[in-house]
């Protein structure tokens, strides 16, 4: 157990997929030395199969305490290729009339992109970004037999030494979550490093900075004036993703509420229920979703009577003070 | 939390365990002539190292069974599939070649995806050059070198302090070739009986010394304590 936590929380109602944090994550740490294929950070859309392809199929996390030993390492179809594109070729060069990759796509990241499911007009999808969970019992960690991973004492951080991985893929098998990557040219396990460089200099990570929805809030578990603490603990409105994989994540998400209109009945009249079934939702976020969402819904109603709310204050994040104290 | 407590535990049923084992599975084996792996001496410079050396054809053969390595780790699991593996060994001058040979009928030689691993083979002595050492990869007080090949054509001169503590040292000095035999595996690791002692064990003026034995199939994502290994020491003899 780490001194202290840093921890992050995503509102899903504000998140307009727009992979700009994805893109923030990849320029600064992915697109060079073996990690072309990683996406650290990922925007994917639900219902879908998600990144790695069916990481929710791929096993691992624990089962009573005990590490669960049935995880799969996920081939790179699963990943996706990195595709080369003939740019420069067509457009500097005049060579051919089409840009391509230079290989066919099978997958990739948000491969299902606004698909989601249901029937027009009564279909519905949200977005879900995921990073590493930093977790505060992580699989990755206990899985490793080299203790080539170590949780940050300072914040919390989880993150592999490269000096000690050998490239076994315990880790990539145990975390429930698919966000442990192998590095097919170093022959070691990389993953999310929360941008510690970044956070050691005062900075944010890069997926919460370049947010272009402002989703993301940011800060220490343990900080009562922050919003983590606010949301999480305070108004218990933010929760943990598949927390019976009994990592104990770090990162907790704002479940999607009215992020589509309500269904249309045969008539055309809206319906008296969310888009979205509450059971889909459950199903990632657990039984406290409910609650979650009838918070949610009830101080967002105070706002629509003009009523002040010190929650959809926090959500809004006026400021990035507001939203991760810097 | 939990897991720590349970790995815990493991970390003591295994030192029960191999407390328990101790008395046979560390000793010298108990017959003469018993696992034991006899070099054959010839003048230097003749040529061992590549597996098809004609030196290899009057070399003794000694087969060397396998079984599946104690898991020092709640993730190792698995039956591994390599049962048994033919050692000879050439003693060239002060050169000490290593040769060998086992069943692997699908050659792992890239890591070209994922979640591929790569065959592997590995020839572990006592630093110390006595069998007093666990077998099971040292301790923090009796370390163990370990020679290690993978199908990539890289060769690992290793230091190892129990489980989990396999570390490179550099060597310029061992080295490896192999080629595919058949529906399997033939490898000679090569190294001089004498290096610095921080890079190596010291093989010169010795009779004998222990040896175990370790294979890896690829095919079946065996790797780290993955593995089929000799659980008793062996001995070269010289």
């Amino acid at each position: 157990m780490s001194q202290r936590q840093l921890a992050y929380v995503f509102d899903l109602n504000k998140c307009i997929g727009c992979h700009t944090c994805t893109m923030a994550c990849k320029q600064l740490w992915t697109n060079r030395k073996g990690r072309e294929y990683m996406y650290w950070n990922n925007v994917e859309t639900r219902p879908g199969m998600g990144y790695p392809k069916n990481w929710e199929q791929k096993g691992g996390g624990f089962k009573d305490g005990v590490i669960r030993t049935d995880g799969k390492i996920p081939p790179m179809a699963d990943y996706g290729g990195v595709w080369e594109y003939n740019t420069a070729d067509v457009l500097l060069k005049g060579k051919g009339d089409q840009v391509v990759p230079h290989e066919k796509p099978t997958y990739g990241p948000n491969w299902d992109e606004d698909e989601g499911t249901g029937q027009f007009p009564n279909n519905h999808y949200f977005y879900m970004p995921r990073i590493c969970n930093h977790c505060s019992n992580p699989a990755c960690l206990a899985a490793c037999p080299r203790k080539a991973i170590y949780k940050r004492e300072e914040d919390g951080l989880v993150v592999v030494d490269q000096e000690r991985c050998r490239g076994y893929r315990y880790c990539v098998k145990a975390c429930p979550y698919g966000k442990v990557y192998f590095n097919l040219q170093t022959g070691k396990s990389e993953k999310c490093i929360g941008c510690y460089p970044r956070v050691e200099k005062g900075e944010v990570p890069a997926c919460v900075k370049q947010c272009s929805g402002r989703i993301r809030f940011w800060g220490y578990r343990d900080d009562k004036d922050g919003p983590i603490y606010k949301l999480v603990d305070k108004w218990k409105i933010a929760l943990p993703l598949h927390a019976e994989y009994g990592t104990e994540p770090n990162v907790f998400y704002v479940p999607p509420i009215n992020v589509t209109p309500p269904p249309f009945e045969e008539d055309g009249r809206l319906k008296d229920e969310p888009r979205i079934p509450i059971a889909d939702i459950e199903a990632l976020f657990g039984p406290r979703t409910k609650e979650a969402l009838a918070t949610l819904g009830r101080e967002m109603q105070k706002r629509r009577e003009a009523k002040p709310s010190e929650l959809t204050d926090i959500l809004i994040g006026y400021t990035n003070k507001d939203r991760y104290g810097i | 939390m939990k897991l720590v407590r349970y790995a815990k535990k493991l970390s003591l049923l295994m030192l029960c365990s191999a407390a328990a084992l101790g008395t046979t599975a560390w000793a010298a084996p108990a017959e003469t002539g018993a696992r034991t792996l006899s070099a054959l001496s010839v003048k230097a410079g003749v040529d061992a190292k590549s597996p098809g050396a004609a030196v290899w054809k009057q070399a003794p053969v000694t087969q060397v069974d396998l079984q599946p390595a104690f898991p020092g780790h709640p993730s190792i699991v698995g039956t591994p599939a390599t049962h048994r593996l033919t050692a000879q060994a050439v003693q060239a001058g002060d050169m000490l070649y290593v040769r060998l040979r086992w069943t692997d009928k699908t050659a792992n030689t890239d890591m070209a995806d994922t979640d591929r691993f790569l065959d592997q083979v590995a020839v572990q002595f006592p630093l110390s050059g006595e069998v007093t050492t666990t077998p099971f990869m040292g301790d923090g007080n009796n370390p163990v070198n370990i020679w290690h090949w993978f199908a990539d054509g890289r060769t690992e001169n290793l230091f190892a302090q129990g489980f989990g503590t396999a570390t490179p040292v550099a060597s310029k000095e061992l080295t490896s070739s192999h080629a595919r035999n058949g529906d399997g595996w033939d490898v000679v690791l090569a190294r001089p009986l004498v290096v610095k002692s921080d890079e190596g064990v010291v093989l010169n003026g010795r009779k004998s010394v222990p040896v175990a034995f370790a294979a890896w199939d690829g095919a079946g994502q065996e790797r780290d304590g993955f593995k089929a290994v000799t659980l008793e020491w062996w001995q070269l003899q010289f």
